[in-house]
């Protein structure tokens, strides 16, 4: 978080300037790729936990923050991109690009098909429907011989090692925040927003709702999948329990809600908070569910906009910059 | 709606790299975490266990076992490592029942802990989604809890050790003891059994070979997932169809319902068996005297001649007023097998540890301990019945404490 | 196939089940359709009403099902500061906010009856709870006709006190339209708060008659969650007859894809109808608003 304190203020001074812009996209790009060969084995771990929660978040905000879906169905396509990714490597012998490409357009035609349908549910209807889209997919799953049942598949091809993973955990991260930046900077914001706070409305000044929503939905699934796809080669071995979780929906959730719902950083500052949360109470094993709950709750009550909404506020009560409203 | 505000404030065009730039330092952020206590004069043992989420029981048992080990070790002075007494640390992380945390704790045991060798967590998905991180990183392993065909079908393990009841043996007893003790049915069958992947093997592959073997009748073989309560149309057929023996293989919550809905359906089969869930006291707690003579495949008890069996009973239930479970003594053994190999090897080289481990040839507290070329230990099996709220051995005679309930009251 | 018998057992026993469902999902419908609250803590409830049973019989020797109105009353009291002091200071925060406020409280709740009660299985041993009662050659379980006759009377209860009751018209008028309910004058806080507990003393109920017939754990309200979930979409929204209706249909259905799939796929045809339903009628069988 000392992170943006940091770079809050510089960014209004000279990041405006387009080629300060991409040169510094790049060299943060670098440097993130450049990451795992000088950081400890430990931090290479943690840092790919980091990535992975980050665009799973990132892609629940675009569903949430700017479309107004509030999902439980995540694990639905994170757990369909790691049996598609497995049953992949497995059985064509493909790279793993290959098989997380593949991945990613099997989730989106997935969605595609389940889109008439929870569309046409609002609000709550929408949550409780996605909730049973992916509670129904592992219910398949697990019964349905071909995917091994409760026992699940292991990947027979030997596994890359977690440097390479993290490089293309990273470059997911990338591809998310170039959709992110494209949702919330383009043309196609608009459309969201419009969609978002009165989709009727929009639909009568000609913005076509279900597109812009089917849009949205589509790539977020594709980033859930090839999330999904990354744990699954990671660990080696995928069960219906662990990949289709409810974890999976409701931990971007909660990050997310850390973060600050809607917020441009809401995500990331989640997500370390989260994952660091997790490393400090590692040690006190019993207890730290039930810590990380009260956590939550409190978070909630006294940070109705997340840690970036208390960073905000701090910021503006210390400095007269403008940086929230930026 | 107060996130409006902040929505619309958010909605200004946002470059990629004020997404990226804070990423691109995010592992540094997260080196705030790190309280990674590097003692170069202890041995670190790591163990990521269940002890929250569904599989917490057999969590805390392992913990107790593990402990148990470590502590004896410690208490007479530690290991010499290249000639110098070291005390052992063991570190314990919860994985939640959940296979992807195990392997997360597993990683991070190794790469901030730097623990030097590893202990399994419970059941197959837990236990290897562990030992695939411990084969990745050549760190030995040494587990119980997680049945031989299933630990051995997941790859062929270079680091990871287990020591257990083998599922074919198991799959056998109940058709020895109808043999062996002489006992009338109509030879009808009927499976209930969970697609885990042991009651996928147990239920769903062995028990009908081995009843057409020993010229069972299987009229109806059924499978269920983990997390089913509802079985009122497979008992109603399994009594349709008059079996008379009946083996189920399902977890704890799964048979106390099985056996209430097989009483309530008023169906009352000679032979019952109930593998996996009927092993725990609180089944018999759960059902009172509905649980009397369900039988259950054991692989350990107190009264098994092995040094140090009833001790370990007897100190488990005097420090923690629980009633012992099974898995004190398979946990307990896979630590000692590991201490015993640190201290042979007298070395934290992972490597030279593993060859030690690979070399365990002693008897413990479950019985003589050998791994075979597929790093498997079978612990030799009895067949347990509940009689009183207490647990008998029924079979094989030279092990019994009691004599048989049939057919089941 | 199975016998004629059979399948009529399996219909009976889908009908009485179902029920059962209803009952269990209960709490869950109040709360979603007064509070519009997706209570990801309702299964913890559940348990918790189930543990409030066991341990009211091993303390009092006291029947839980004589009891059940002291246990619902206790899970009211435990309801009532968890509305006080997590979810009333959100109002108007947004939906999310106390959705997952009540997954932070469903995780604490989980944690804290594994280091209270240990994890294990539990079940309230009740003679009456393992016979069948057999009408010649159809033999159903004796505590699901016990346990449909409990929710068909509770059901009737609350709907009766929705529908005639001043607090009941209160209600109604919170649900449909909170803004004009707070402007005629409803206090809509306090509505809230009593429609909370309401829900958490059905939960509790319902989590009792679940521990005397089949059985429990710390974890097992995640599984209760997901299926009344689609008992009350089934029987629309809010709408607390059709619930029952709900869990019947479900029970049924259930039933008879465990008979002809084998009991593996019963809760996958109960949810397969679940998003079914959601796609041809999302206000439900019964349900006028959507």
């Amino acid at each position: 978080m000392s992170v943006l304190t940091t770079s809050v203020p510089e960014r209004s001074l000279l990041l405006h300037h387009p080629f300060v812009r991409v040169a510094l996209s790049g060299i943060s790009f670098a440097a993130l790729l450049a990451a795992p060969s000088f950081l400890p084995a430990y931090f290479v771990e943690i840092g790919f936990k980091l990535l992975l929660y980050i665009v799973l978040a990132e892609a629940w905000n675009l569903l949430a923050g700017y479309c107004g879906l509030v999902s439980l169905g995540s694990s639905s396509f994170f757990g369909l991109g790691a049996y598609v990714t497995v049953g992949l490597l497995n059985h064509t012998g493909s790279g793993i690009g290959l098989a997380l490409a593949a991945s990613a357009l099997v989730a989106m035609t997935l969605a595609l098909a389940m889109s008439r349908g929870l569309f046409r549910l609002r609000g709550l209807y929408f949550t409780v429907g996605t909730l049973a889209l992916a509670e129904a997919l592992r219910l398949l799953v697990v019964n349905v011989p071909w995917f091994g049942g409760a026992t699940g598949l292991f990947v027979s091809a030997d596994l890359p090692d977690v440097t390479e993973l993290f490089r293309d955990a990273a470059l997911l991260l990338v591809v998310a925040s170039l959709v992110m930046t494209l949702a919330t900077g383009s043309r196609f914001s608009v459309l969201l927003r419009a969609v978002r706070d009165d989709e009727d409305a929009a639909s009568q000044v000609g913005v076509r709702a279900f597109r812009v929503k089917l849009a949205a939905f589509m790539v977020a699934s594709a980033l859930i999948a090839i999330a999904g796809g990354l744990q699954a080669i990671k660990l080696g071995a995928i069960e219906p329990y662990g990949s289709f979780g409810l974890q999976w929906s409701v931990d971007p959730l909660a990050i997310v809600i850390i973060g600050g719902l809607g917020m441009r950083f809401g995500a990331i500052v989640g997500a370390i908070f989260f994952v660091a949360i997790g490393e400090l109470l590692a040690d006190y094993p019993e207890l730290h569910v039930a810590i990380t709950g009260i956590i939550l709750i409190i978070l909630i009550r006294c940070a109705p906009r997340g840690l970036c909404g208390l960073l905000e506020t701090a910021l503006r009560r210390t400095g007269p910059t403008k940086v929230a409203s930026s | 709606m107060a996130t409006r505000t902040s929505r619309a404030a958010s909605s200004a065009p946002l470059p990629v790299l004020k997404r990226l730039l804070p990423v691109a330092l995010l592992t540094i952020a997260v080196a705030w975490t790190s309280t990674s206590a590097k003692a170069a004069d202890e041995i670190v043992i790591g163990a990521s266990i269940p002890l929250s989420g569904p599989l917490a029981g057999f969590g805390s048992f392992q913990k107790w076992g593990y402990s148990r080990a470590v502590d004896e070790v410690n208490k007479a002075g530690g290991i010499t490592i290249d000639g110098r007494k070291m005390p052992v640390r063991l570190v314990l992380r919860d994985d939640k029942t959940d296979p992807n945390v195990t392997a997360a704790n597993t990683e991070s045991l190794l790469s901030r802990d730097q623990a030097r060798a590893l202990l399994g967590s419970c059941t197959p998905a837990l236990v290897n989604a562990g030992a695939l991180v411990a084969e990745r990183k050549k760190i030995p392993l040494v587990t119980g809890c997680n049945p031989l065909e299933a630990f051995k079908s997941v790859r062929k393990w270079n680091y990871a050790w287990d020591l257990f009841f083998h599922e074919p043996e198991l799959a056998a007893i109940p058709f020895k003891v109808l043999d062996d003790l002489k006992l009338e049915t109509n030879k009808k069958v009927a499976i209930f059994h969970d697609n885990g992947p042991d009651g996928q093997v147990v239920g769903g592959t062995l028990w009908p070979q081995m009843a057409k073997a020993a010229g069972y009748e299987v009229v109806q073989n059924a499978s269920f997932p983990v997390d089913n309560t509802q079985f009122t149309s497979l008992v109603a057929e399994a009594k349709a169809k008059g079996a008379e023996v009946v083996l189920v293989d399902a977890i704890t919550p799964q048979a106390v319902s099985i056996r209430k809905q097989i009483a309530s359906a008023g169906y009352a089969p000679k032979l019952l068996v109930i593998e996996k869930g009927a092993e725990p006291v609180q089944f018999a707690e759960a059902l009172g005297k509905l649980a009397d003579g369900v039988l259950v495949g054991g692989y350990w008890d107190p009264s098994f001649p092995y040094p140090g069996a009833k001790d370990l009973a007897t100190t488990f239930e005097s420090e923690t007023k629980l009633t012992f479970s099974q898995h004190i003594a398979d946990s307990y053994a896979a630590a000692q097998i590991l201490l015993d190999a640190i201290a042979s090897a007298g070395s934290l080289d992972p490597e030279k540890i593993n060859a030690a481990v690979a070399k365990t040839d002693k008897t413990y507290v479950v019985g003589p301990i050998k791994f075979d070329e597929s790093h498997n230990a079978k612990l030799p099996l009895a067949m347990l019945q509940w009689q009183g709220g207490k647990t008998s051995i029924v079979w094989p005679a030279d092990r019994a404490t009691g004599k048989i309930l049939f057919p089941v009251p | 196939m199975p016998g004629l018998d059979v399948i009529v057992n399996a219909l009976i026993s889908g009908l009485l089940l179902g029920g059962m469902l209803a009952l269990t999902a209960l709490g869950l419908s109040i709360i979603l359709g007064v509070m519009r609250l997706v209570n990801l803590a309702h299964g913890e409830f559940l348990v918790a009403g189930a543990y409030a049973g066991l341990f009211l019989l091993q303390r009092t020797g006291i029947d839980p099902l004589v009891g059940l109105l002291l246990i619902g009353l206790i899970l009211a009291l435990i309801g009532y500061p968890i509305y006080r002091f997590l979810l009333a200071p959100l109002a108007g925060k947004g939906s999310e906010a106390a959705m997952m406020t009540m997954f932070g409280l469903s995780i604490i709740l989980q944690n804290l009856f594994v280091l209270l009660f240990s994890a294990d299985t539990r079940a309230i041993e009740r003679d009456y709870a393992t016979i069948p009662l057999m009408l010649g050659p159809i033999s159903v379980p004796q505590i699901y006709v016990i346990g449909f006759a409990i929710s068909v009377a509770l059901i009737m209860a609350v709907h009766v006190l929705i529908a005639r009751s001043r607090f009941g018209s209160e209600l109604r008028a919170s649900a449909d339209q909170p803004l004009a309910a707070a402007i005629i004058g409803v206090n809509v806080s306090r509505v809230h708060a009593l429609t909370f507990c309401l829900g958490t003393a059905c939960a509790g109920i319902g989590g009792t008659l679940i521990g005397v017939a089949l059985s429990f754990t710390p974890t097992s309200g995640a599984t209760y969650l997901l299926t009344d979930f689609a008992v009350i979409v089934l029987g629309g929204l809010g709408n607390v007859l059709g619930t029952l209706v709900g869990g019947i249909v479900l029970g049924v259905l259930q039933s008879v894809g465990g008979l002809t799939l084998g009991d593996g796929y019963r809760d996958l045809v109960g949810l397969v109808l679940f998003l079914a339903m959601l796609q041809l009628r999302p206000q439900g069988f019964l349900g006028s608003r959507a």
